[in-house]
């Protein structure tokens, strides 16, 4: 008689998935960003453009970023102490957070957009808004998990691990924001 | 059922990225180089990345497998970029 010993759980597994899937990210990302490091040091001149973007807007997003991270790691904490309450508290400011990088993401768009600045404007606006454009839509995403997770918690149901797999997500999407702001706003 | 790590202090993390953020605004004031300035810029991102990635990511207790996917890709695209700069950058 063979005793068959299952050492993953369903936790792992998706633990290792939303790496793979942060791996291939890394791929997007990095190839992305690549792209314009590459493009930037071969003819300089294009990114003077780089002077009509908001240190400072993008400086409280970037803060605004790093705090979401924290709230969905504490969403998380709470939830391996069983404080359902908590999950429910940090998953929303999380949401609320991600949503208020969105708008001052918005914000700054609109007022490129309205000094004639759109992605065809040139070398710089593409990568810009390329780089940025793809980061939000990730941002977006991750929100829109968290609040189906944050839906679920109020349920009474428990949101299980699905609540560090998608923190792992809203992670991989603060770590990308922490090299956009400086390559696009402080780099020079 | 799930082991109970220890986990890092994630408000003491968040003081640290957010000073490292301010360090990195305040680094492109410096009377320095444009390269010493970069450089200086991308080591504090990579500093808070590693930061986010090992304590909120929890990277430090996880085993190798999730390491290694982790660093894999990060090195592959370094790797890419490096090795195309010779023929996009320098050619011209």
């Amino acid at each position: 008689m063979t005793v068959v010993f299952e050492q993953s759980t369903p936790a792992l597994r998706g633990k290792i998935a939303i790496w793979w899937v942060i791996a291939s990210e890394v791929m997007i990302f990095g190839g992305a960003v690549g792209s314009y490091i590459m493009a930037r040091a071969a003819s300089p001149g294009w990114s003077a453009e780089a002077a009509h973007l908001s240190t400072f807007m993008a400086a409280i997003n970037t803060f605004v970023l790093l705090t979401s991270s924290m709230t969905m790691a504490m969403a998380f904490a709470s939830y391996q102490k069983g404080d359902q309450r908590g999950v429910r508290r940090f998953l929303l400011l999380t949401i609320l957070l991600g949503l208020a990088f969105l708008g001052i993401k918005a914000y700054e768009y609109t007022s490129h957009i309205m000094e004639g600045a759109v992605p065809w404007s040139g070398s710089f606006w593409s990568f810009y808004y390329m780089l940025t454009g793809l980061h939000a839509l990730h941002v977006l995403a991750g929100a829109i998990v968290n609040f189906i997770l944050f839906l679920a918690a109020g349920r009474g149901l428990s949101t299980g691990y699905r609540i560090e797999i998608a923190g792992l997500y809203w992670h991989f999407v603060d770590i990308v924001w922490i090299f956009l702001f400086p390559l696009l706003y402080l780099s020079y | 059922m799930t082991a109970e790590r220890v986990h890092p202090n994630y408000v003491a993390i968040w003081v640290w990225l957010v000073v490292l953020m301010v360090a990195g605004v305040l680094a492109t004031r410096l009377p320095l180089g444009k390269s010493a300035v970069n450089s200086l810029i991308f080591a504090i991102a990579a500093v808070k990345a590693a930061l986010v990635a090992l304590n909120y990511m929890h990277l430090r207790s996880e085993n190798w497998l999730i390491y290694a996917l982790a660093i894999v890709p990060v090195l592959l695209v370094v790797a890419m970029t490096l090795v195309l700069f010779p023929d996009i950058v320098f050619h011209h």
